[in-house]
């Protein structure tokens, strides 16, 4: 029995921190209509500059985290500002870049880290014991640390005038335009936000994994069928979907077979696709 | 290029004629005759007395791989570049050609010459797996579907390690070709890859020059235009699949049974096996079939030499073979970006730019039609106007369509972007 709540604690940490890398990717694809395959590297990016703030120049880990949420943030909008703004009418050349950056991105990692596995300490060590079972106040962390994100984006989506502008521009960019929304500062805050919410996510999972340079492919794959799952553009979908894969796939792994790690979801996303593919929140895309 | 579609029978036999030729493609037939005469390069070089100039084995061997790996690009080519239908995912149609083949012939014993066909088949049949989900999904969706399609397979073959062999793959099955003679094996290999290299070109480039061809173009510009003229996209993509499948699965089959390929993962079906494929094809040139030949090649070779230099980069004090594909990845991102129509058209763009301000100066073989066919151009100009730019009003119509010529070669892929 205990095992079972491990097994499902660490389901609800995991699916927590896929949530983030998810709410981030959905942001970007709902606002924009952009794909971006490089959201998976921006999580790497946030893994390396706390690993690199840690061992190389001996900052706390926290600094290092804030370090992280700030590079991968900046990254992710010179990318955006850089390169994607000019192609972002033309999906398939953005997949493209995107995809080539990222590979760019791990071969950087590979060059100046190297292929080996590198640690990153977790952010709370210790252990605390909730309801008969121990747990990792680390993991404890990650749980509320991604609700207060994800509860304060979305109060900032609805509540404020940015998030308001951000939503109405995710329904509609002509209408949007008529209002006076500019719609390309508000594609630059959704790709801000998701790069910060990446590189958070990328800290956290290199504390209680390892940063290596593929880490960020994992993440990049099950957000895809996180985010088709949830139905793409919306958070609410998003969150659900990263508990429901999150939870698929920590039990596949646990209680089927190890093997089968990735394929469950992947076969989920296939089947979202072919069958319901606005998923289970979305709506269907609104104008092109 | 692509919209080349040769009506005139009479012109048939022009094709043949090299005279007839326009100068890219008697560069082409050049390089491919080179191409066809590179393993001998050695001995012609030693029968010269020219020493050790030509390649030797092992650069024949490299070469035998280029060339698949330039049949993997075009294969690409044929349905990304062309219907517009970004496949994320072509290992997938090379590793079930070549693991099809190669367990047919580890597991029992079929003659690989058969084992290939039944591959070649496999891959149509995945091709039809994928195409048809592409019917209902459109751009982004049906990328995704098909950069997931070989995780998918991947996973299964490592969750079924016992018969696929997991990460590291099959052993490596008979050749297609064996020889007592090692260098005999070499060369035979080599001319075996230059024989599918010329066929899939030739294939290629007709259906691509055909009827069809224009079909998959008009269906990359705009799908709902196609459906109205009363066409069915949805044909001309599954078949677009399917041979782009049933190419790339060939060519992975007949990979496997070489001394350069052996059927594993890390050849045929890794995420970053589809995405070389994809830089390689975009340096060329999508949508030409002739690019992602030229970029393959060029692509395997070159990433082989920069694998081979010592030269660090002295600030980060990395040796630059570690750099390879960090380099590629970059060069291909500032390509797509300030290229976005690959170097084969870049080339002929300003090679025609270039003979044309030639032509002016020197008053001979001024082609008025942006030069896409010499024939054409030579009728025009018998048609009673020998000297062709002169007139200012000739000049400007020239100007026009060199614009108009660039404006079409530049539409194709980046759609208006401009």
């Amino acid at each position: 029995m205990v095992d079972v709540l491990t097994t499902v604690v660490n389901a609800v940490t995991i699916s927590a921190l896929y949530a983030l890398v998810a709410i981030g990717f959905t942001l970007i694809f709902g606002v924009g209509g952009v794909l971006n395959l490089a959201h998976g590297a921006i999580l790497t990016i946030g893994a390396f500059t706390a690993y690199y703030a840690t061992s190389a120049l001996g900052l706390g880990i926290w600094t290092g985290a804030a370090a992280a949420l700030v590079v991968a943030a900046v990254f992710s909008a010179v990318l955006y500002l850089g390169m994607i703004r000019w192609v972002q009418d033309e999906p398939i050349l953005v997949m493209i870049l995107t995809l080539v950056t990222s590979i760019a991105i791990e071969q950087f990692f590979v060059v100046t880290v190297g292929t080996q596995s590198k640690a990153v300490p977790s952010l709370l060590p210790g252990q605390l014991t909730l309801a008969g079972i121990s747990v990792q106040t680390n993991q404890a962390l990650t749980f509320v640390l991604s609700w207060v994100l994800i509860g304060g984006l979305i109060v900032a989506v609805n509540y404020t005038q940015t998030g308001k502008a951000i939503l109405a521009t995710s329904m509609t960019k002509k209408g949007a335009a008529l209002v006076g929304i500019e719609s390309d500062r508000m594609y630059l805050y959704t790709w801000l936000l998701a790069g910060a919410l990446a590189g958070v996510a990328g800290v956290f999972l290199a504390s209680y994994r390892t940063a290596s340079y593929t880490m960020g492919r994992g993440p990049l794959i099950l957000s895809f069928s996180i985010v088709v799952l949830g139905g793409i553009g919306s958070i609410r979908g998003s969150v659900v979907g990263a508990y429901l894969i999150g939870f698929l796939e920590v039990f596949t792994v646990s209680y089927v077979d190890s093997s089968l790690s990735g394929l469950a979801s992947l076969v989920v996303l296939v089947v979202v696709l072919l069958v319901r593919p606005e998923g289970l929140f979305g709506r269907e895309l609104t104008e092109a | 290029m692509s919209g080349e579609t040769t009506s005139d029978p009479a012109s048939y036999r022009d094709l043949l004629d090299p005279s007839s030729l326009a100068l890219r493609h008697r560069l082409g037939l050049v390089g491919l005759v080179a191409l066809g005469l590179l393993p001998f390069t050695n001995d012609l070089a030693g029968l010269l007395g020219l020493g050790a100039l030509g390649v030797d084995r092992l650069m024949v061997l490299k070469l035998t791989g280029a060339l698949y790996f330039a049949v993997f690009a075009m294969s690409w080519d044929a349905v990304s570049g062309y219907t517009g239908q970004i496949s994320f995912g072509h290992g997938l149609f090379f590793a079930v050609g070549g693991y099809t083949s190669a367990l047919l012939n580890l597991n029992w014993g079929v003659d690989p010459a058969i084992a290939i066909v039944v591959g070649m088949v496999f891959a149509a049949l995945a091709g039809v797996v994928v195409g048809v989900p592409a019917l209902r999904l459109e751009g982004p969706y049906l990328s995704l579907v098909t950069l997931v399609a070989p995780l998918i397979l991947l996973q299964l073959f490592i969750v079924f390690s016992d018969t696929f062999g997991g990460e590291l793959g099959l052993s490596s099955p008979e050749n297609l070709l064996a020889f007592e003679s090692f260098e005999t094996a070499i060369t035979a290999n080599y001319y075996l890859a230059f024989g599918l290299f010329v066929f899939v070109l030739v294939l290629l480039l007709a259906v691509t020059r055909s009827d069809a061809g224009s079909v998959f173009t008009a269906i990359r510009e705009d799908e709902d235009a196609v459906a109205a003229a009363g066409l069915d996209p949805a044909k001309f993509k599954v078949f677009a699949f399917v041979l782009s499948a049933a190419v790339g699965g060939l060519a992975g089959a007949m990979f496997v049974h070489t001394p350069v390929g052996n059927p594993q993962p890390s050849q045929l079906l890794v995420l970053t096996v589809s995405i070389e494929v994809i830089i390689a094809s975009v340096l060329g040139g999508m949508g030409t079939i002739v690019g992602p030949a030229v970029g393959g090649l060029f692509y395997y070779m070159f990433r082989d030499y920069l694998s081979g230099v010592s030269w660090t980069v002295p600030v980060a004090d990395v040796p630059v073979s570690e750099l390879d594909l960090l380099l590629f990845s970059l060069i291909t991102l500032a390509l797509l970006f300030f290229l976005p129509g690959g170097i084969v058209r870049w080339t002929i763009r300003n090679g025609r730019r270039a003979l044309r301000r030639g032509g002016r100066n020197g008053g001979e073989r001024a082609v008025p039609d942006g030069g896409t066919d010499p024939s054409d151009g030579d009728d025009t100009n018998a048609g009673g106007e020998p000297e062709t730019g002169t007139s200012p009003l000739e000049r400007t119509l020239a100007a026009y369509r060199e614009a108009f010529d660039d404006e079409s070669t530049d539409d194709r892929t980046d759609g208006g972007r401009r």
